[in-house]
């Protein structure tokens, strides 16, 4: 009746809480929760796995790649000082041939002079000036230019401040015609002789960056990597791309490069992370930077970033899939069985339920199969009871009037007046009178007992007539027993049934005894004949309806037990105990309910 | 049931998203200036002619370029500047090859102009460098300012002869429009050669003891540039000082002005060749006005890869000129300018 009040409600506030009700329903249901839980908790898992692999890698990856490049720079750093040495050993050994010789013009050194230029392809030229600019002697085959300004250039004006072999910074040579190369100069003080006199004079070595070309060529750092040289002033002496710095192209931060002797750090000043690497060389003060692009130091990380990725793509899909399908698998027959319910509850009790599934459901749908199956039982047995009872109580209405009882009766009461015995014949028609108002009893289903026990006393009455006294009878009953109440009309059959069937085919004088007791709480009427009993297959057969009794009531034994088992019970009504030649005894047993106070009091006859 | 699986594929398509993002943000950290190298570019480099220092130097720089950018650089120069048939041919045939870009200095002004047009329309890009061309069509200049460079050039010869006297210009690829009509060929002139004879004139024109008394014309071969030099000095005995505008023509009036018993004639030049810093370290040369021939090749290419690659590249790049003389010469940054980095 709720249920119908809601629906039926024209509020609307009823129906949107409904609604919403219904969406919350939805979002609970099996497959979205299993669906969200378990993609939830993989992706998770997945993600977090994912993230401590690269973190763990990619730190690996870096330092490896820190640790790489440091020792390339420190091999380049190591060649490089033997070149220098190499370069400073050359000047010692010019020193030592120039210094020694008894005459700087004498040929001998001007052959060995050759010599040593031939021993080194990146020597350009040997040369000594006096300290005031002018040219003593040089390689042989070149031709000094005018106008050279060689006292201002540096390699010139740091000799003869300094009594230590100096190196310039890279610069054009201007001196020689022919060309300009690019040299760096070794320059220093000497002493030489001339003329047999001492003179201090400067030697000069050119060198070319063949070497030095070639000892950086080999850098690899990474792709886009490279290292380059610079003076302790910051000129750059080598760079893979000297033209573009020089063209004012390309620009290196040096500075930070120049305060330290030994480093490692990020750079951005060019609008990229650069790892730079700084090593100084002892002798001339030149620093060798090495350059790597971080992100190419991070291409293992990006790599794996992207491999995490599309993993991590590829198994959240998997396992979004597969969860999807799972859930699907376990919700829909639980879903379909939840859909048949329904149509169940909504009354269609002959929905077949056949969910197949995971075994719980199949289990579920079995028991709830054969639960609906027994609903089903109890429904057709309820309607088959209701059924009974219905025919039971026409065939009691019927056998109020019985018209050949009536019949037969009254024929008796016409010989009894033809023979003139008047008290004979008020009796039994008295007793007629009482036996249909009980029987009628206004239409009730329940009497008292006393009145039953009237009824059949009434009935044993009109019978003695009939069967010209062939039989006595006894009814006992203590008086608490006659308060109780009873269905109507459960004795007269069963007496019926005696006098019919045990008495009257009896030679013996019949004996009818009706007892009424109170035990445990259960009315017991007992009946008890003396006549011809019961062969044990009729007493079988009896209450399955396979006797009648012929010209009774109409109303069968089989008819008393069926009313005494759907009023009060299948566990009350008849039982039998018969012998032939012996008897029969009959036992009705009901629950022992006290009757109604009723307004009339049943004394009604007059 | 509908309202669950809508859901469903709404929070599907929330978390998805979510990690695509991460994945994204995570993979993206290049840096904005990096250009991508992964695919090599056809970039025709077609100059005004295969010989000379400056030529040369020009194309270290483009090559320094393609090397850095993963270029295939094709270079093309026809013999001499004067052949602008030659150099038509060859930017015909850059568009046949479908270049991704082609880079154009040209030798005529106008006689490059309907070849240029046709290039933009096949939809090839066009960077000028060193000489303009006569096509709104053209992406980028990348050069000198030649007006400026002829005013240096006449603003330091003017000083030298102390404000006075006769003056010859060697120039070169005359522009001589309705001049040369029988010819046949377009003979338009080179927008830098008359950007600096304009410059040089319009400044000597503030002199009026100064007389420009001869404007020559050469070619591309040094020996006609000594020819005309020769001829100027026999017409004029009386010239104090010549200009040349370009590195052939001061390579010829530097040889015959060297030969020169008496050296009086002073020389502003262009260009920086060797022979030239030893014309001007030996003192036959007073100056020369010098571009950035490899700052030139190297600039055009790295924006002709930035133009392919449908970035935006600036209209006109300066790429200066300086005034070098003996004195200033061996400056260390006049140094790198002036002398090639060749190891």
């Amino acid at each position: 009746m709720a249920e119908r009040n809601i629906r039926f409600n024209p509020l609307r506030l009823r129906r949107t809480q409904k609604g919403r009700r219904r969406r919350s329903n939805k979002l609970r249901s099996i497959q979205l929760i299993i669906t969200v839980s378990f993609t939830a908790v993989t992706v998770l898992v997945a993600v977090i796995v994912s993230f401590m692999l690269y973190n763990k890698f990619a730190r690996t990856a870096e330092a490896n790649a820190d640790i790489n490049m440091q020792q390339i720079i420190e091999q380049v750093n190591y060649n490089l000082e033997l070149y220098v040495t190499g370069m400073s050993k050359i000047f010692a050994t010019a020193e030592a041939q120039i210094t020694e010789s008894s005459s700087i013009d004498s040929p001998l050194l001007s052959e060995r002079m050759d010599t040593l230029m031939s021993s080194r392809e990146d020597l350009v030229s040997v040369s000594v000036f006096t300290p005031e600019g002018d040219y003593v002697v040089g390689t042989p085959g070149l031709i000094l230019q005018q106008n050279t300004q060689l006292e201002t250039q540096s390699w010139f004006t740091s000799a003869k401040k300094s009594p230590d072999i100096s190196y310039s910074a890279p610069h054009v040579q201007n001196l020689f015609k022919g060309n300009y190369p690019w040299v760096v100069s070794i320059s220093k003080m000497i002493v030489y002789r001339k003329d047999g006199r001492t003179r201090e004079g400067i030697l000069l070595l050119d060198f070319n960056f063949r070497t030095i070309d070639e000892l950086s060529r080999q850098v690899k750092l990474g792709k886009r990597g490279y290292a380059y040289i610079l003076d302790s002033l910051g000129n750059i002496v080598y760079h893979p791309q000297q033209q573009l710095i020089y063209a004012g192209l390309k620009y290196e931060n040096v500075e930070p490069v120049l305060e330290y002797a030994y480093r490692s750090y990020m750079d951005d000043s060019t609008g990229e992370k650069r790892l730079i690497t700084v090593r100084t060389l002892a002798e001339t003060g030149w620093k060798i930077v090495g350059v790597a692009y971080h992100d190419e130091i991070v291409t293992t990380k990006r790599d794996l970033n992207q491999f995490l990725f599309w993993f991590l793509a590829v198994v959240i899909s998997l396992v979004v899939a597969v969860s999807v399908l799972l859930s699907w698998l376990i919700a829909s027959p639980i879903r379909r069985l939840e859909r048949t319910v329904k149509l169940v509850g909504e009354g269609d009790l002959h929905t077949p339920i056949e969910v197949s599934g995971a075994y719980e459901v199949e289990q579920l749908s079995l028991r709830f199969n054969k639960m609906l199956q027994r609903i089903r039982q109890l429904m057709d047995q309820i309607i088959y009871e209701q059924e009974t009872k219905r025919k039971g109580e026409l065939e009691v209405l019927q056998s109020q009037i019985n018209p050949h009882f009536l019949y037969n009766t009254l024929n008796s009461v016409i010989r009894l007046a033809e023979r003139g015995k008047t008290n004979d014949v008020i009796t039994m028609i008295q007793s007629l009178s009482k036996f249909f108002r009980i029987s009628l009893s206004r239409g009730k289903n329940f009497i008292t007992v006393q009145e039953e026990l009237d009824h059949i006393r009434h009935y044993l009455v009109i019978q003695g007539f009939r069967f010209r006294n062939k039989f006595r009878y006894e009814i006992k009953a203590a008086d608490e027993v006659l308060q109780y109440q009873t269905i109507k009309l459960i004795l007269q059959p069963i007496v019926e049934n005696a006098l019919y069937h045990g008495i009257e085919m009896s030679p013996d004088e019949g004996f009818i005894s009706i007892t009424a007791e109170l035990q445990h709480g259960n009315m017991v009427i007992r009946v008890t004949d003396n006549g011809l009993g019961m062969s044990p297959e009729t007493l079988g057969s009896l209450l399955k309806g396979g006797v009648r009794t012929g010209g009774g009531s109409g109303v069968g034994v089989r008819n008393v037990n069926e009313r005494i088992g759907l009023f009060y019970g299948r566990e009350y009504g008849l039982s039998f105990e018969s012998e032939l030649e012996e008897g029969t005894s009959v036992t009705i047993v009901f629950p022992a309910i006290p009757a109604e106070i009723s307004a009339e009091p049943g004394e009604e006859d007059a | 049931m509908k309202n669950g699986s809508m859901r469903l594929k709404a929070l599907l398509g929330v978390s998805l998203t979510v990690l695509l993002l991460m994945g994204a943000t995570s993979c993206s950290s290049g840096p904005d200036g990096y250009i991508g190298t992964e695919r090599a570019r056809n970039i025709h480099m077609i100059v005004k002619m295969n010989q000379g220092d400056y030529w040369n130097t020009v194309r270290l720089g483009a090559e320094a370029a393609a090397q850095e950018f993963n270029v295939n650089l094709t270079f093309k120069a026809p013999e001499a500047e004067s052949e602008i048939d030659r150099q038509i041919a060859m930017v015909e045939d850059s568009i046949k090859q479908k270049a991704d870009v082609i880079i154009l200095a040209a030798s005529s002004y106008m006689g490059l102009a309907q070849v240029v047009d046709q290039a933009a329309y096949s939809r090839i890009p066009v960077i000028s460098v060193d000489a303009e061309v006569g096509s709104a069509r053209v992406s980028s200049y990348v050069g000198s300012n030649g007006y400026e460079a002829g005013q240096k050039s006449a603003q330091r010869l003017i000083e030298l002869l102390d404000g006075h006297g006769e003056i010859g210009i060697l120039n070169f690829t005359k522009s001589s429009i309705g001049s040369s009509l029988s010819g046949g060929a377009i003979d338009y002139g080179a927008r830098d050669a008359e950007e600096r004879e304009e410059g040089f004139l319009n400044y000597a024109a503030r002199y009026p003891d100064v007389e420009v008394v001869q404007i020559s014309y050469t070619s591309s071969s040094v020996a006609d540039a000594e020819r005309l030099t020769r001829e100027m000095l026999d017409n004029h005995p009386h010239l104090r000082g010549i200009a040349t505008l370009n590195e052939t023509a001061s390579q010829g009036a530097g040889k015959v002005i060297q030969g020169l018993e008496d050296q009086s004639v002073k020389m502003v030049a262009f260009d920086s060749s060797p022979t030239m810093m030893e014309m001007l370290q030996d003192g036959t040369v007073q100056a020369t006005v010098i571009q950035n021939p490899f700052s030139n090749g190297y600039l055009a290419v790295k924006y002709a890869v930035e133009l392919s690659e449908g970035l935006d590249v600036p209209e006109r790049v300066d790429t200066g000129t300086k005034l070098i003389d003996l004195g200033n010469m061996l400056w260390p940054e006049n140094q790198k300018l002036l002398f090639p980095f060749v190891r």
